[in-house]
């Protein structure tokens, strides 16, 4: 490593790796993110029901990719900063997805050469009342963004992303974006795999969504069997 | 001017604590405090002061010589109203089979217990730390320790030396708020799931669990599927081996160590034995040392008073 | 330079008996096939504990001296000798210690507890992880063929005499096989009350 050219593939001999394709994407009422669930070490499938998408504050959550040891390490310390600086009853307002992406960019850059992570922090401002989106790739650089992508399957959905995504999107075409979205993801990567987990945030609250591979993302369309009303 | 003596210092600076009290036991006793001044003694933690000679000696293109890991296979399973973990017995170095039937259920509390593979004493120094880090966290707080807090305690110590300490662990155990499974790796990532299977022997225990496991199982059909995955270990991976060692804790019962649950290695006694006559070997020098010391106290005895 | 562990060459090993164990070492220092010593006993003993240390010789003068002095704190201290269980455990905190540095050595530990009575023997890898054996344990060069010799020749509950004769034609055999270790050999035979040093006849090639 000498700056100029970093190695970015990298990872530790025998590391467990996030192989992984996750998003978050904001819409009309606030904000989803979604992942798959598979965890590998070289060729082996260490987890195969991972949850990568972790809470660390209220309405902020988080897409982990890359290193699983790193990025937990780093959500750990959000997770606790949050909880017991930023936004303890000291301060006036609770913690904003600002700061607490903030806070992920401040780690991610000032340990850029110990660390493997690619994040999207996500959540819903509650002073806002929006849903916002920050892509924090491996480097420690931080993005708005209306959506974000991020993990080795993404690099197959950038098109369909693109071409598919609109703002202000309803609750069910928004989780059906990421389903379509990811459903490739997952088909085309070999390391990504397993269900589709997602989380929607919003004003009302906080749910959890999950996707099984062989009943809903992979059923060829001429198979899809029609959704009952 | 009258010259100064000058002081002489002893370099050894010996510090009289608490002196005996007339009626001590040991009247003798002096307690005295050398210890704080060497450098052996008071050093806590790791000491790196080899290593930049074996990294010397290593550049000369020389191999390492092997610790011992133990190759293994470990598993652990969640059943209703506890959690199960099981491990074999086999420690290799090399392709050397180091220890026949090695421990690789270790306890961290007494309702929380931990199954370990990869390099063996990394597993075992590890988890008497955390251990002990537990138990003084436990009297401090003055409750049981929770499985939560033993998973902290290791995955932040384990990402701090960043995979250097090669610790792969599955822990379990019970606290008020219920069972609970967890593994670790060695960089410090957790995984969490009703099964986990870890170790070479991983993949073999691993197909058990993902044909044989099911919901809400009893104690029993857990043993049993534990117990049988670890056998599929032992029987097709060749760093594990010799017998299944198991660990059940059950919500509100204390833990239970089923040490050798399963042997299905035993070595069939020599139908002959080698053993040789007195004076096979040829001896030049034989020297005796008595390891009792002869002391010998007068007792005084009582004048006899007449009545 | 090959394997540190195997620069000087040395082999040892340690068989339970009945109500005794037996230790058992070779006499050479070596220089890679260069013969330096024929007098370089590897067995050191800490009261009625017993030490067999193999090796890089320096690291095995260095350990026996480091292992003298916290075994003279420990008896200051406790106003007894160690006993084999806790020195043990003694030898396994300070190998790791050096984790990440570590000596090239294999030690074993052998002694009769002197309260229970009870017989006891265990070996370590480099960085100090304890293998409790309930029948014998190896360490050295001739590694290899001792775990042979041992696994054919021990039976359970040997007497004093009768140890004797199995740890020294294990461990003779063992050692012709190996062209770093021999160039004669001592065995103790330890029980509760009395300690048994023998020098063997061995070849000197």
């Amino acid at each position: 490593m000498n700056g100029v050219s970093v190695d970015i593939n990298h990872l530790k001999k025998g590391e467990v790796n996030l192989g992984t394709s996750i998003m978050a994407v904001t819409f009309k009422d606030g904000v989803i993110l979604g992942a798959d669930s598979r965890t590998t070490t070289g060729a082996y499938i260490a987890n195969r029901v991972t949850d990568k998408l972790t809470q660390v504050y209220d309405k902020i959550w988080c897409c982990r990719s890359g290193s699983a040891a790193d990025t937990q390490a780093i959500t750990d310390i959000v997770r606790s900063y949050l909880t017991y600086q930023v936004g303890s009853d000291n301060f006036e307002r609770p913690a904003s997805v600002n700061v607490a992406a903030s806070i992920f960019q401040e780690l991610c850059y000032n340990n850029k050469d110990n660390l493997t992570a690619g994040i999207i922090c996500a959540g819903y401002d509650e002073e806002k009342q929006q849903g916002e989106v920050y892509s924090i790739p491996i480097g420690g650089s931080i993005h708005k963004q209306d959506f974000a992508i991020a993990g080795s399957g993404s690099g197959f959905i950038y098109g369909y992303c693109n071409e598919n995504f609109r703002k202000n999107m309803t609750r069910d075409e928004t989780v059906n974006f990421i389903r379509k979205s990811l459903g490739q993801a997952i088909k085309w990567d070999g390391s990504s795999g397993g269900v589709i987990r997602m989380i929607v945030l919003t004003k009302a609250g906080i749910e959890r969504l999950i996707f099984y591979p062989e009943e809903t993302y992979l059923v060829p369309k001429e198979f899809e069997i029609p959704q009952a009303a | 001017m009258v010259a100064q003596p000058v002081q002489k210092v002893f370099p050894l600076t010996l510090k009289i604590t608490n002196l005996p009290s007339s009626n001590s036991s040991r009247p003798w006793r002096i307690p005295v405090r050398i210890d704080c001044y060497l450098s052996h003694i008071k050093m806590a933690g790791l000491s790196f002061d080899n290593f930049q000679r074996n990294q010397y000696i290593a550049s000369k293109g020389v191999a390492m010589p092997k610790a011992t890991s133990t190759g293994t296979t470990i598993v652990g399973c969640k059943f209703n109203g506890g959690v199960v973990i099981a491990a074999d017995t086999r420690a290799t170095a090399g392709p050397i089979v180091a220890d026949k039937n090695c421990e690789k259920l270790h306890k961290l509390s007494p309702k929380i217990w931990c199954a370990g593979a990869g390099t063996a004493a990394d597993t075992e120094m590890v988890t008497q730390l955390i251990g002990s880090n537990l138990e003084l966290h436990s009297l401090y707080t003055n409750r049981e320790p929770r499985v939560i807090a033993s998973l902290t305690l290791l995955k932040q110590h384990l990402f701090k030396y960043q995979g250097h300490i090669g610790a792969y662990l599955i822990v379990a155990g019970v606290d008020p708020t219920g069972a609970h499974l967890f593994s670790i790796h060695a960089h410090g990532s957790t995984d969490v799931g009703p099964y986990q299977t870890l170790g070479s022997g991983s993949l073999a225990a691993m197909s058990v669990m993902e044909t044989q496991w099911k919901e809400n199982m009893t104690k029993e059909e857990c043993i049993k599927l534990c117990a049988d995955a670890i056998e599929a270990g032992i029987w097709n991976d060749l760093g594990s081996g010799s017998n299944v060692d198991v660990c059940v804790m059950e919500v509100g019962k204390d833990a239970q160590l089923l040490r050798n649950y399963i042997t299905p290695n035993i070595r069939e006694q020599k139908a002959k034995s080698y053993k040789f006559k007195k004076g096979t070997t040829a001896i030049l020098r034989e020297s005796i040392y008595n390891l009792v010391d002869v002391e010998e106290t007068e007792i005084p005895v009582p004048m006899e008073v007449d009545a | 330079m090959s394997d540190p562990s195997s620069i000087n060459g040395g082999a040892a090993v340690a068989m339970v008996g009945k109500d005794c164990v037996a230790i058992a070492c070779d006499l050479r220092l070596g220089n890679q096939s260069l013969g330096v010593a024929n007098n370089f006993e590897k067995i050191f003993n800490y009261d009625h504990t017993f030490l067999a240390l193999t090796g890089l010789a320096s690291d095995v003068t260095t350990l026996s001296e480091v292992f003298r002095l916290k075994t003279n704190l420990y008896k200051m201290r406790e106003e007894r000798s160690i006993e084999p269980e806790t020195f043990a455990n003694l030898v396994s905190s300070t190998l790791y210690q050096k984790r990440f540095g570590p000596y090239f050595i294999g030690p074993l530990v052998a002694g009769i507890n002197s309260l229970t009575g009870k017989p006891f023997v265990c070996g370590f890898d480099l960085i100090g992880c304890i293998d409790y054996a309930k029948d014998f344990v190896v360490s050295g060069t001739a590694t290899d063929q001792l775990y042979g010799m041992c696994e054919s020749l021990y039976e359970p509950g040997l007497g004093p005499d009768d140890l004797f004769e199995t740890i020294s034609q294990a461990f003779l055999s063992a050692v012709d096989r190996d062209a770093l270790s021999g160039w004669g050999a001592v065995v103790y035979v330890i029980t509760k009350d009395k300690v048994t040093k023998r020098l063997l006849k061995t070849r000197q090639d």
